[in-house]
């Protein structure tokens, strides 16, 4: 052992290339390093510590208090936030990871069917996810305004049914939210779980065509159960990326109305920047931080253990 | 013959399926583009009339010159590609030491950078608030530069990873026979042999720049310097009924140059997207 290390350390100059080489990979990974440490280790050990002072964005003196701790999580607009946080996130993930298989599989069977156009709806699907967050809040403003001009009401009246009332109507706020997010995201579930459908092996679908599987069988025993590990990898990814944005909801309904939409995102950025309050803004963004990572974990839970991929 | 009827009466289904699924996704940018012909007058018209019978310009025109949608465009580029460039020369030899060399806690370190990707721009947002202000990096593009760069960095690191993952090993040691140097080798050999996926990985961090929207919107607050996606947004706050078209041509010009990168390298990004999703 002490040879080997020793050995080790005097196998200088290093044999470059491939091949078990002794490491120096210290300078290779040193820019990845100091902003890995700069802009994210230090500033969660920062936000931990502002969470446990009084520090305003206004002045730069902070004394220790656990006032904003007990000033956020005794608020009473938190309660709607978490609920709000809950249903926007849920609907949005559960919206994107169905509706993401769906055209997934229909791809899949369109392209192995040979059916024409399948590109085509691979490319819709993906150019909505290019489209910026806050373009796609203000585009669809434009499908639920409910001035004479709004898409969706004035086709409506078109075809003699009553408006509805997309943005002013609290509930109905939040499902607006909702399909605008889902509208964007879905193409990030689609491409996961259609790169995940194609590596599914064929020998299995023509084990199951000897055994005379309907359709239904198929997919409930060999495709879900061979998409496992992609659904629940891509609900992880879509969960944190969910609960962590808000600019959709920032540019359609702007939280309104009243808190309808307000979004656990979303008041933690009107806490800090609306409201100066650093030390209340802490300790929200550390609750956001907990509850991403709790789900992620949670998720995670399911996976199938290492090795069998 | 009833196996080829079953899979005629799939196909149907198919498309049955796949046309309004379709319809959803493209109607709201088809919408956006009807309004931004409109003249005014056309607007208050609503789905009744899609395709507007005096389609104008004028709206692009007046939001590019008085606007002042071409410096946002250009800050928008500035610092989407100045981010995705950052992101990618720190990343790189990251990548390559996480492809080539085995070291210890490199499985640890691997799991960290992706875990960091899961953490909030708020939290990270706020401390670094203060010490932009303090190091007189607010309100520069310098600052908001940096912090595009990290924020693309894991994504990037996974990416390019097994990009040189893919990149056979017999040319580095040829290399390294002919008495090039690890650093050389990786710069004159394994660069240029990844580059699809060097460029896969710069432009989907230009994609993502481009839509950013936190970082420049805490870190930039004088107008000139806002990059498109502030514009926009500022924009709509401020237009009204009478200006819907405006904006509609607005939020066009704000959407239509990532959507002609993605349509063009659609196949390079849809690879680096699924290459990194199968490898989990």
């Amino acid at each position: 052992m002490i040879a080997r290390a020793a050995r080790r350390r005097t196998a200088t100059p290093p044999p470059a290339g491939g091949g078990p080489v002794p490491a120096r990979p210290l300078p290779w990974l040193l820019p990845v390093l100091l902003f890995v440490g700069l802009f994210y280790l230090w500033p969660i050990v920062d936000a931990l510590r502002l969470a446990f002072t009084d520090a305003s964005l206004l002045d730069r003196d902070a004394a220790f208090s656990t006032e904003a701790i007990g000033a956020m999580l005794g608020s009473p607009a938190l309660g709607t936030v978490l609920r709000n946080t809950a249903i926007f996130t849920l609907g949005s993930v559960v919206g994107q990871i169905l509706l993401g298989l769906a055209i997934a599989l229909l791809v899949v069977r369109g392209e192995r069917n040979g059916l024409r156009g399948m590109l085509v709806m691979r490319t819709l699907v993906l150019a909505a996810w290019v489209i910026p967050g806050i373009a796609n809040g203000i585009i669809w403003q434009m499908l639920f305004s409910e001035a004479p001009f709004g898409a969706i009401n004035s086709a409506l009246r078109l075809a003699g049914l009553p408006p509805v009332a997309w943005l002013s109507d609290p509930g109905n706020a939040m499902m607006s939210a909702i399909i605008a997010t889902v509208w964007q995201g879905t193409a990030y579930s689609m491409i996961l779980l259609y790169a995940a459908l194609r590596s599914i092996d064929d020998t299995l679908y023509e084990a199951a065509a000897v055994d005379a599987a309907t359709p239904w069988e198929r997919f409930r025993f060999i495709t879900l159960p061979e998409l496992r590990g992609a659904l629940l990898v891509n609900a992880i990814l879509i969960v944190i990326m969910t609960l962590n944005t808000f600019d959709v909801i920032i540019s359609l309904t702007g939280g309104g109305p009243g808190r309808a939409t307000e979004v656990l995102a979303l008041f933690t950025y009107n806490t800090v920047f609306y409201n100066f309050d650093l030390a209340g803004g802490s300790v929200l963004s550390i609750l956001l931080m907990a509850i991403s990572l709790a789900l992620a974990a949670l998720v995670a839970a399911f996976l199938p253990r290492a090795g069998r991929r | 013959m009833i196996q080829s009827r079953r899979s005629r009466w799939g196909n149907a289904l198919t498309y049955a399926a796949a046309i309004p699924l379709a319809a959803f996704f493209l109607i709201p940018v088809i919408w956006l583009l009807s309004l931004a012909l409109r003249t005014p007058a056309e607007v208050f018209l609503g789905a009744a009339r899609l395709v507007p019978e005096e389609p104008t310009l004028a709206n692009f025109r007046q939001v590019l010159t008085d606007g002042g949608f071409r410096l946002y465009l250009w800050n928008s580029v500035k610092l989407a590609f100045l981010g995705a460039a950052g992101a990618v020369a720190c990343a790189a030899p990251a990548s390559y030491a996480f492809s080539r060399m085995s070291f210890r806690g490199k499985p640890a370190l691997m799991m960290g950078i992706l875990a960091v990707q899961m953490v909030s721009g708020l939290v990270i947002l706020i401390p670094l608030y203060r010490w932009m202000d303090r190091l007189g990096l607010l309100e520069t593009h310098a600052g908001t530069t940096l912090l595009y760069v990290s924020a693309g960095i894991p994504v990037t690191v996974w990416l390019l990873k097994t990009t040189f993952d893919g990149v056979p090993r017999e040319l580095e040691e040829a290399a390294a026979i002919d008495g090039l140097g690890r650093f050389e080798t990786f710069l004159r050999i394994t660069l240029p042999l990844a580059a699809p996926g060097v460029a896969s990985a710069l432009i989907l961090n230009v994609i993502l720049n481009w839509s950013q929207f936190l970082i420049p919107f805490v870190m930039l607050s004088e107008t000139a310097k806002w990059p498109i996606s502030v514009a926009i947004f500022n924009y709509a706050g401020a237009t009204n009924a009478t200006t819907t078209q405006l904006l509609a041509a607005a939020c066009l010009v704000a959407v239509v140059p990532t959507l002609i990168i993605f349509v063009a390298l659609q196949r390079l990004i849809v690879g680096a997207l699924t290459a990194g999703a199968v490898k989990g």
